[in-house]
């Protein structure tokens, strides 16, 4: 698996080659509204990225542009090296995509709407139309209408409809959509089989735990802006600490480190105290922590340190963050 | 899960094959797969079916059977009449109303049902991405209006009258000028009776309403008389055969089975019919985007504007009305066939509005062309 090479203010590489998705200050307005907003992004190849962003953020209308189902009002693209949409015909020849939810002939089996697009891709896709409908496991109703798919089902032809590409590179929209906990569990080990065989996977979600199980890299958006993009373990690095604290007396307890240590955030929750710190606050305050408390007569019964997950990160940097939704 | 089998992952890019996906013309397998497409929407292939088919199919075999049970007071099924009747009345515009419900389909489907997003993913150019429809529609259409047409043509050709209905007069059809003039001799009584002619009145040959009574005493004016002042039966023979001569031009215009040249030729009129209304709605629902819209738009231009606009002269709006696609191809129907529309050339032929045949050629290459830039252009250009 390539590594991601990152820094603070973004991913460091001045090779196209190197990326799979590469794009500079791509702008996309409707109107007056701008649904994408001099976003540079770039997705290393061969990894599984996330790009996350709240509803409205401008997922969609990102991915659309970079695969020319609408037009960008300024910026430059390029797709797997090639520039976009200059080269999109030789850009496109090794993509796959899901972009909103995937609909299909209703009235044709999923076998005969692969067939469809198998024609329109290079004359070796149709060879590959049983093994894609296998790969995610629809060969045993593929030759069913599709009318009679379930949301699931569908969701997993829009997935063998992007393998029979043998793509490079998979950009998914939103893919978890509609599947039961089984299916997602599928739809995961699939993309990190796909990523393993040297594929690159970009998914759009806002499943921020799906998301953190499947990828190596992730850009959040918002309004547009893509306000951070890089290694989850690192971009993680920067989020708050917590420690959950098992104490006697949680309220005295809450007292004494909020007088004594100037960045804690003690609250008072039910199974006991939470404190949190400031995003680069070293580890040994949580020893400081137990030290205060024995100290100060109480009894600590444990002390964990809480890992920042995604979710939390992202409510952190998004602007949704203390929305009541 | 398993793997792809026999599929090279993560193949560098540019080691894929060439495969002209840029390329404007759609591949063979484009086309067949979007017949197949078509071909399987139960819907419209029935409505197809019944219109294009059935309900020539139908009438004809009523027809049949009434003759079979009663032919004395039902007539043959078949002849040049009904031919006439059925390809310009029944195919010509139902035949083109069904050509263009399958190109507004063709046009508007993918776009309604969520494919043209997958289709455009594959790079593969959107131009020939709409010009696969073309064939593939076409290859339908056409294919169920020649079959139609075919019955059409079978049942007028074996089930025709065996006589012709001649001023009235029963008379055998087919014959040569000698045999029609012969024929005559032996009839000489029906021919002087019913038979329009030029020349001298046989005012002594006295005829009922089904034809020759009898011989007046004053014989035929003109010619030769017996003894007793009646006309022989040479005499009568030879007028008759005399009258025969002149009407013969007049009988041989008639046909009892259309003959080849019109069922070619309508064959041909009918493909151009139905090749304009599947390119047209094609265009049509491409650019709108919605079937339902563009269906009802294109029956509207078929059976209100076309017959409207035809029959009436509108000052200054005579070139605007001449630029109709249903006029020009009405100035090209086959002579023999009914009119249609009112502005057909055939028989009795209404031609409201007089245009030249490079005209109306122009006019419809320009709607075959127009039609198809503006969908594909739309096609190009709308947001996926």
């Amino acid at each position: 698996m390539t590594a991601v090479v990152t820094a603070p203010g973004g991913i460091i590489g001045s090779d196209r080659d190197q990326w799979a998705v590469e794009t500079h200050g791509l702008v996309k307005r409707f109107g007056d509204n701008i649904a994408v907003d001099g976003v540079d992004l770039r997705v290393p190849r061969g990894c599984a990225f996330g790009y996350l962003g709240p509803n409205g953020a401008g997922k969609t209308t990102l991915i659309r542009v970079l695969l020319g189902l609408t037009r960008a009002d300024a910026g430059t693209m390029a797709l797997l090296g090639h520039e976009v949409p200059r080269d999109r015909a030789q850009a496109l020849a090794r993509v796959g995509a899901i972009v909103d939810e995937p609909r299909f002939h209703g009235h044709l089996t999923g076998r005969q709407n692969l067939q469809i697009l198998a024609a329109a891709r290079e004359p070796a896709a149709k060879g590959r139309i049983s093994a894609s409908l296998e790969r995610v496991g629809m060969i045993q109703r593929a030759d069913d209408k599709v009318s009679k798919y379930s949301m699931g089902m569908r969701q997993r032809l829009g997935v063998a409809a992007c393998l029979i590409g043998d793509p490079q590179l998979l950009i998914l929209d939103e893919p978890m959509n509609g599947l039961d906990p089984a299916g997602m569990r599928e739809m995961r080990e699939m993309i990190l089989s796909l990523v393993a065989e040297g594929r690159t996977v970009v998914l759009s979600s806002h499943l921020l735990d799906e998301v953190e199980r499947t990828c190596d890299a992730v850009a959040i958006v918002d309004h547009g802006h893509i306000i951070r993009q890089g290694p989850i373990n690192e971009l993680l690095q920067g989020a708050s600490l917590a420690l959950e604290v098992d104490c006697s007396e949680p309220d005295r307890a809450a007292a004494l480190l909020a007088g004594t240590l100037v960045d804690a955030n003690p609250v008072v929750e039910h199974l006991g105290l939470s404190v949190s710190f400031p995003a680069g606050t070293p580890r040994d305050v949580f020893a400081e922590v137990n030290r205060l408390l024995v100290e100060g007569g109480i009894s600590v019964y444990r002390l964990q340190a809480i890992q920042a997950s995604l979710e939390s990160w992202f409510l952190q940097v998004t602007t949704r963050l203390g929305d009541p939704e | 899960m398993t793997t792809l089998q026999g599929v090279e992952p993560s193949a560098p890019a540019d080691a894929a094959a060439p495969d002209h996906r840029g390329s404007w013309i759609p591949t063979w397998s484009m086309v067949t797969t979007r017949f197949m497409e078509l071909r399987r929407r139960k819907g419209i292939m029935i409505t197809i079916f019944v219109v294009v088919i059935a309900l020539p199919t139908v009438f004809l075999a009523i027809r049949l059977l009434l003759h079979a049970v009663d032919p004395k007071s039902y007539g043959v099924a078949g002849g040049a009449n009904i031919f006439a009747g059925l390809v310009a009345g029944v195919m010509y515009v139902f035949g083109f109303i069904v050509a263009a419900m399958l190109g507004c389909t063709a046009g508007s489907i993918d776009l309604s049902e969520g494919m043209f997003r997958h289709l455009v993913v594959t790079g593969r150019s959107r131009l020939a991405l709409y010009l696969a429809r073309i064939p593939a529609g076409l290859a339908i259409i056409v294919s169920m209006v020649a079959v139609g047409f075919a019955i059409i043509c079978l049942v007028c050709s074996f089930a025709a009258p065996t006589t012709v209905s001649y001023d009235g007069a029963t008379v055998p059809a087919g014959l040569s000028q000698p045999a029609f003039v012969n024929w005559a001799g032996d009839h000489w009584g029906t021919v002087i009776c019913q038979f329009n002619f030029n020349g001298p009145n046989f005012g002594n040959v006295e005829c009922g309403p089904n034809g020759f009574v009898g011989i007046a005493k004053n014989g035929v004016p003109g010619a030769p008389t017996s003894s007793a002042g009646q006309p022989t039966t040479a005499q009568l023979r030879a007028a008759a055969m005399k009258i025969a001569a002149q009407n013969y031009p007049d009988y041989a215009a008639i046909f009892l089975s259309p003959p080849i040249s019109l069922m070619v030729g309508s064959g041909l009129w009918l493909l151009l019919e139905t090749t304009i209304g599947f390119i047209v709605g094609l265009g049509l629902g491409s650019l709108l985007g919605q079937r339902t819209v563009s269906v009802i738009l294109m029956i509207v231009l078929e059976i209100v504007l076309t017959p409207l606009l035809s029959r009436n002269r509108i000052p200054y709006l005579l070139n605007a009305q001449r630029g109709l696609v249903g006029v020009a191809t009405g100035h090209l129907e086959p002579n023999g066939l009914i009119t249609v529309v009112g502005s057909g050339g055939g028989p009795g032929g209404n031609l409201r509005l007089p245009e030249t045949t490079t005209v109306a050629v122009i006019v419809i290459l320009a709607w075959l062309v127009g039609w198809t830039v503006l969908g594909a252009w739309r096609m190009a250009k709308r947001d996926a």
